[in-house]
């Protein structure tokens, strides 16, 4: 993709910062977002990730105006936008369906924001040229959407959006119609146009895989609450909560109590592990670790220092490739447990008895 | 591809469907042709092959056709039908569109109201609805009387052609109403959204994107307004407009004594310019691509509306309604009046005309509600079959189950009453009695009649469903046949309903092939008893009094399947 | 479920015809079947007294308007269901003669007259029967007459004056017998140039033509329009239901039946023929006094029973004096002159206005000042509008034109080829006549 540095440079300029404070909004006795507030700085890719039915699209319709928020403000550029309508807005969103109009060709798609804008007509021709330029689809600007394939109708949904250039863009499940290999390709794409562009830019997904790869800052979103705002590296090693712990990759969870006057952490079923000095761990915290953090040795192996060793027994083994994943029972529980792989190496049989070692550095205590 | 908001078109049509059509297909198309050949087909055509006949000699000729091109009267009267045609549909469109757009687009308190109120002009009983129009807006009516005493104006409202105009389009507009609001509620509201977050809102919205595409549903309505003018005769000949080419027809074919096949000629030229006409339109629908539902995923968005706006639109409704339920209102003066002569009111009132009705007329409310009841739902049932064949096979010539069937709407109710008594008076039950004098056969002309605008309302709803809906249920086991069941029907609900409500609701006051086929009292219509009240000065208050109640019965039942719809709608948008 | 109930009807009534026959002079029941185009208001009466004068026998009446009804007759004929045909405008009742739809029968009551007026009452070949008269004449509603300032109209020549344009609602000949009639009455009366003359001059004042013979009385009711050329009982009755309109019976006038006849094959004969002896009697003649009713009888007996100020034709002077009408010869030409009035007027009517329109200021500047050269170019009009393009045996005898409208395998020329001609004829000469009259206009100023 190659980009004509005036719209860079225009986005650039108009990109803008999104400040959410206080949002809260209902239908009728359903509380769909519960006191939002989020920072997105200008010319960051953020996401709003969490599972279906958690708030992100309502939030993110609030920002574009489709909905009114009870209380709170929306800014965009320090301007308070919560009182203007949609069309008012200039924040250029991408809808999940794409929703291109099955009556206009690509290139009158592309152009309809900016005839809204009363540009002269030789200026849109220019932008609806180089905005479908930007997304490779310039040849088929005479087409109808209809006879474009899924990730063109997409491509031209973006391109649209873009011609007009918003202060920021907003992508709801842009990737969700697309199948697993365009999915890749696009977002890569994205990522690349977003970074040209410097645009702000806020992308709606349930897909953590997604906002990793491509989002700056992700807000990981459950039951209308912002659970934890950061860089995907830090939500993944220092999850806020379980929630965040659980939806963003594999995590063990296990329950247990403090004991010695708080000192340590007894796993229920066997095991203890010190708790972290600095760390202030809530009461009825569970103990949280990721398959790779822990270790795999035969019972009788010397246990190394910094380790808390579980003794259990392997229920099943999933081979992922550059891993190996061990199910482990332990006592009532089951552990997963991440080995590296290297050719050659046979799997543990299933029903082996094992020994688990926990880091205690990476162990982490999460309130529910 | 597998794209959830289905821009499937026609020709994208999956590969799955190699074979013509299934068994079950083409059991329904024989099904369906045979109903069209002997109900429609083989009656018209045995009335209208006089057209084609040497009037002297019976032979095959075309001579007549020759003779009505010939004839400045007939062309005449044909640019007149084409132009108060026209001038109706864009009349009616003015009235319908602020309608369907506040209903449907607006969190707008008693929608269903509107709506309703919306659709009671189409059910304007015959000589009653002319007469109280012409009580209002006539040129000694209500209206011109005030306007004469206190500006010394009389306005023409209902002289020639712009008097047809005016009560076509007060008559009819409801087929757009009632079109264009089941397209608008079909439509996914991210393209409207879409379009606002590019900075379109208002009319330019309206114009640019919810207009076009709500066309299928626009087009429907206006094709049928378009034919639906062209071909009535009843208004013009109440306003004593002739030179127009159905009430041409009409004089032509019931004057006595004449052995004329003019009458049949025009007869003709209307079925095929209908039929032209609805070829057009479907032509121009037609690869074009309108497949936006997306049930259960965008739905409709309802917009708030509040202040200046909501007066605004308040305004525009009250006068329309005013407008178009004038004549309702000036026929239920006339129920209650005693004389009514050269008056802005009547002299005086009374409930006389009722009891006079209820006493005399209780079998025909009945008959009535039992005729239009099964001409509704045979017209629907028929209307979906249709639709499918023509929309979702690739039966050959399927278009023309389509077109065999609008062109009903062009068939004088007179010529099929005619040719239903041609061509089965003959038939005998074991009793003696002709075929022709069971009620059944009331019902099925009024089917017949009032099909393709159940049709019409199906194609529409069926156009805005996207295949791939389809193509799941039969990817998860379903057949033809519970794929049509269990999905197209539920979502195609809005659609067939509106069909049913329109069917219903002018089978009640039809009344011109009824007049043919009433051979005994008791079976007959609302429509034909009111008819007769008509005929007579003492029977104007009782007739218009059967009119109200008809009026009623139509209203309460539409009113009643409008609930039914909106409820249908938020189950669905709860999910 | 509605029609079970006929079937027990109908196989009763069959049971009756087969079993008792006619050889057994048993009083007749069942249900008999009239097609009429007479109102509920007449109908009803006219069942109840019927139903109670012959226990036993059910009045079913289907009501079409009379063109739909001869259609009905007409469609029906190979397995009727209906009895009798009953309607007013005689010439439907010939035409259904001519297709062998009806059935002779012989009258057993006594006391009718042979003619009414100068109109036989019987079809002399007993066919149909006349059971009421009624006369043509002009009905207007009083409120529009005075809110309007126009003087109430007396003979039809009145109707041609300039203060009744655009006041005056006749029905097409075409779709209404009476209205037939009343032309015929005039072309009869005055003569077939002088006759189409009056005629026009009325056309050019006319507000509407209606479609139907109701048309004009309700119209006139309502007030929509002022002055309707109309048979007396739509007034009576209208005045009747308290109607502000009156009615005046011109001097040029006939009263002629309205008629009943029986239906070739009908299924309840004895039924059809007990109404037919019932409708004739003095009970069923007097039914016909009644207010909403206001038919003439023709039994001169009846009016002994009438309220003060009811018309008789056997007695009233103004009956008297009418013409002589020649059935036949209305029967012969009815299609002709129908058509002659549609081409001429009816399809026309804007034109034919607009030159009367013309005329009358022309007549109106002339009263004021007279100008030789400007009367020279009105009367020149006037010709040019009166002008018939066909002459009176034409209209009755030449064999191509009357060829035309019969059909059959000898006529050379299609109706329709007349139908254009007559036409064109007519809108060239209003054409020229609008000029001719816009002349005389601007030579009076």
């Amino acid at each position: 993709m190659s980009i004509t540095s005036d719209l860079g440079a225009e986005i650039r300029r108009n990109a803008a910062g999104i400040d959410v404070a206080g949002v809260n909004l209902s239908y009728g006795a359903t509380h769909v977002l519960k006191d939002v507030n989020l920072k997105i700085e200008p010319g960051e890719f953020f996401a709003f990730l969490g599972p279906s039915g958690c708030g992100k699209t309502t939030l993110l319709r609030l920002i574009a105006g489709f909905n009114i928020a009870q209380t709170g403000r929306v800014m965009v550029g320090g301007q308070d936008i919560s009182s203007l309508p949609p069309w008012k807005r200039d924040v250029g969103m991408v809808f999940q369906s794409y929703a291109l109009w099955p009556h206009m060709s690509v290139a009158k798609n592309v152009a309809f924001g900016l005839e809204e804008r009363k540009l002269p007509k030789v200026k849109i021709a220019a932008r609806v040229d180089q905005a479908l330029d930007l997304v490779n689809l310039k040849h088929l600007k005479d087409r109808k959407p209809s006879q474009l394939s899924g990730g063109q109708q997409q491509r031209v949904a973006l391109a649209r959006t873009i011609a007009v250039r918003p202060k920021v863009l907003l992508l709801d499940e842009p990737l969700s119609n697309l199948d697993a290999k365009m999915r890749v390709q696009v977002r890569r794409e994205l990522r690349d146009l977003q970074q040209e562009l410097g645009i702000t830019t806020i992308f709606v997904t349930h897909d953590q895989e997604e906002a990793n790869t491509i989002c700056d800052r992700i807000a990981v979103m459950n039951d209308g609450v912002v659970q934890q705002v950061g860089t995907p590296m830090a939500l993944y090693d220092r999850p806020a909560n379980l929630f965040v712990a659980n939806f963003l990759g594999t995590a063990n969870i296990l329950d247990g109590t403090a004991e010695t006057a708080g000192a340590e952490f007894a796993i229920t079923g066997g095991g203890r592990l010190p708790f972290p000095a600095k760390e202030n761990v809530q009461p009825g915290a569970k103990l949280v670790f990721r398959p790779q953090n822990a270790r795999i040795a035969p019972h009788d192996a010397p246990k190394a220092p910094g380790m808390t060793r579980l003794d259990g027994r392997i229920t099943h083994v999933e081979f992922l490739g550059a891993s190996l994943r061990y199910g482990v029972a332990i006592g009532a529980n089951e552990v997963l447990v991440d080995v590296p792989h290297q050719a050659g190496n046979a799997p543990l049989p299933t029903g082996a008895p094992i020994a688990v070692d926990l880091d205690h550095s990476r162990a982490l205590f999460l309130a529910a | 591809m597998t794209v959830a908001t289905g821009f499937s078109s026609e020709k994208a049509a999956p590969a799955a469907r190699q074979a013509v059509a299934t068994p079950g297909q083409w059991l329904t198309i024989g099904a369906i042709v045979a109903f069209l050949a002997l109900f429609l087909l083989i009656p018209v055509a045995m009335v209208i092959l006089v057209a084609f006949q040497d009037p002297n000699s019976g032979a095959f000729t075309l001579v007549n056709f020759a003779d009505f091109a010939r004839n400045e009267m007939f062309l005449r009267s044909f640019a007149n039908s084409l132009y108060v045609s026209a001038m109706s549909v864009v009349w009616a469109t003015i009235f319908a569109l602020p309608l369907a757009y506040f209903t449907t687009r607006f969190e707008f308190r008693g929608a269903a109201i509107i709506q309703t109120l919306g659709v009671i002009p189409l059910i304007m009983p015959p000589f009653a609805g002319a007469v109280a129009m012409q009580l209002f807006f006539g040129r000694n009516g209500s209206v011109n009387l005030l306007l004469g005493d206190w500006f010394g104006i009389n306005i023409p409202f209902m002289e020639g052609l712009n008097g047809v105009i005016f009560v076509q389009s007060v008559h009819y507009f409801p087929f757009i109403l009632i079109n264009l609001t089941a397209s608008l509620r079909n439509i996914d509201r991210s393209m409207e959204e879409a379009a606002q977050n590019l900075g379109c809102s208002g009319g330019r919205l309206f114009r640019r994107i919810v207009f076009p595409l709500a066309m299928p549903g626009y087009v429907a309505g206006a094709s049928l307004v378009f034919i639906k003018v062209f071909d009535d005769l009843a208004t013009p000949l109440l306003l004593n407009v002739k030179d127009m080419l159905a009430p041409q027809a009409y004089l032509r074919i019931t004057s006595i004594g004449l052995k004329d096949p003019m009458g049949y000629v025009i007869s003709v030229v209307l079925i095929v310019f209908s039929v032209l006409s609805l070829f057009i339109a479907t032509s121009t629908m037609r690869n074009r691509d309108y497949a936006t539902v997306q049930r259960g995923g965008g739905g409709l968005a309802k917009r708030p509306i509040g202040g200046l706006d909501l007066v605004m639109a308040w305004g525009t409704i009250g006068l329309i309604l005013a407008l178009v339920l004038a004549p309702h209102l000036g026929l239920l003066l006339l129920s209650f009046s005693t004389v009514w002569s050269f008056s802005v009111l009547p002299d005086g009132y009374t409930t006389a005309h009722y009891t006079r009705v209820v006493l005399e007329s209780g079998q025909y409310i009945w008959n009535t509600l039992l005729y239009a009841t099964i001409a509704g739902f045979i017209g629907i049932i028929i209307g979906t079959a249709i639709s499918y064949i023509v929309l979702r096979t690739k039966v050959p010539g399927r278009q023309w189950l389509d077109y065999l069937a609008s062109a009903a709407l062009a068939v004088p109710g007179v010529v099929l009453g005619i040719g239903y008594l041609r061509a089965y008076y003959g038939v005998s039950l074991p009793s003696g009695q002709s075929v022709t004098s069971l009620w059944i056969i009331i019902v099925i002309a009024l089917a017949v009649r009032r099909l393709p605008y159940a049709l019409r309302a199906c194609m529409a709803a069926m156009q805005q469903i996207s295949v791939s809906l389809e193509e799941a249920a039969e990817n998860l086991g379903a057949n033809k046949a519970s794929t049509i069941r269990k999905i197209m029907v539920p979502l195609m609900t809005g659609g067939i309903l509106a069909g049913f409500v329109t069917s219903f609701a002018t089978a009640s006051v039809e009344l011109s092939a009824t007049m043919m086929l009433v051979q005994n009292t008791s079976d007959a219509p609302l429509a034909y008893g009111l008819y007769v009240f008509m005929q007579s000065p003492a029977g104007r208050g009782a007739g218009a009094a059967l009119g109200i109640i008809a009026v009623l019965i139509v209203g309460i039942s539409t009113y009643l399947s409008q609930l039914l719809a909106e409820r249908d709608r938020s189950t669905r948008a709860g999910s | 479920m509605l029609n079970r109930r006929h079937w027990l009807h109908a196989l009763a009534a069959s049971v009756v015809l087969v079993g008792a026959g006619p050889a057994f002079a048993q009083a007749p029941s069942g249900k008999v079947t009239v097609v009429t185009s007479f109102s509920k208001d007449v109908t009803d009466p006219i069942k109840k007294a019927f139903e109670k004068a012959n226990p036993g026998l059910t009045l079913e009446v289907q009501n079409r308007n009379t063109n739909a009804g001869v259609k009905f007759v007409e469609e029906t004929r190979s397995n009727p269901q209906s009895d009798l045909f009953w309607a007013s405008a005689p010439d439907a009742f010939e035409v259904l003669k001519g297709k062998n739809l009806l059935q002779k029968y012989d009258l057993k009551v006594k006391g009718i007259p042979a003619k009414v007026g100068s109109y036989p009452i019987n079809d002399p070949d007993g066919f149909y029967f006349g059971f009421a008269a009624s006369g043509y004449g002009i009905m207007w509603n009083e409120r529009y007459l005075r809110a309007n300032r126009i003087p109430e109209p007396k003979e039809w020549s009145d109707l041609a004056r300039p203060v009744y344009h655009d006041h005056v609602s006749i029905a097409s000949p075409a779709r209404s017998g009476t209205t037939h009639l009343t032309l015929e009455t005039i072309l009869q009366g005055e003569g077939w140039e002088k006759g189409w003359a009056t005629i026009k001059a009325m056309a050019g004042n006319f507000n509407t033509i209606a479609e139907r013979s109701f048309g004009v009385p309700d119209a006139v009711n309502s007030g929509q329009v002022g002055i309707g050329i109309v048979i007396d009982f739509f007034a009576f009755s209208a005045q009747g239901a308290g109607f502000p309109v009156k009615f005046v019976y011109p001097s040029v006038t006939t009263v002629v039946p309205a008629n009943v006849g029986i239906i070739a094959g009908a299924p309840n004969r004895a039924g059809a023929e007990a109404f037919i002896e019932f409708l004739l009697s003095p009970a069923g003649q007097e039914v016909l006094l009644e207010p909403t009713i206001r038919r003439l009888p023709v039994n001169p007996e009846t009016y002994a029973k009438a309220p003060p100020g009811f018309p008789n034709p056997f007695k009233d002077a103004n009956f008297q004096k009418m013409l002589h009408f020649d059935v036949d010869k209305s029967e012969r030409r009815t299609a002709v002159v129908d058509t002659l009035f549609d081409q001429m007027i009816t399809f026309q009517l804007a034109d034919l206005k607009a030159v009367t329109k013309l005329m009358h200021e022309a007549e109106g500047l002339l009263a004021k000042k007279a100008n030789p050269q400007a009367r020279a170019a009105l009367d020149e009009a006037r010709k040019l509008v009166s002008a018939v393009p066909i002459t009176e045996s034409q209209a009755s005898s030449d064999t191509e034109i009357v060829g035309a409208f019969r059909g059959g395998a000898d006529a050379k020329t299609r109706q329709a080829e007349f139908e254009r001609r007559w036409a064109a004829f007519s809108k060239e000469n209003y054409a020229k006549a609008k000029a001719k009259a816009e002349e005389a206009v601007k030579l009076a100023r």
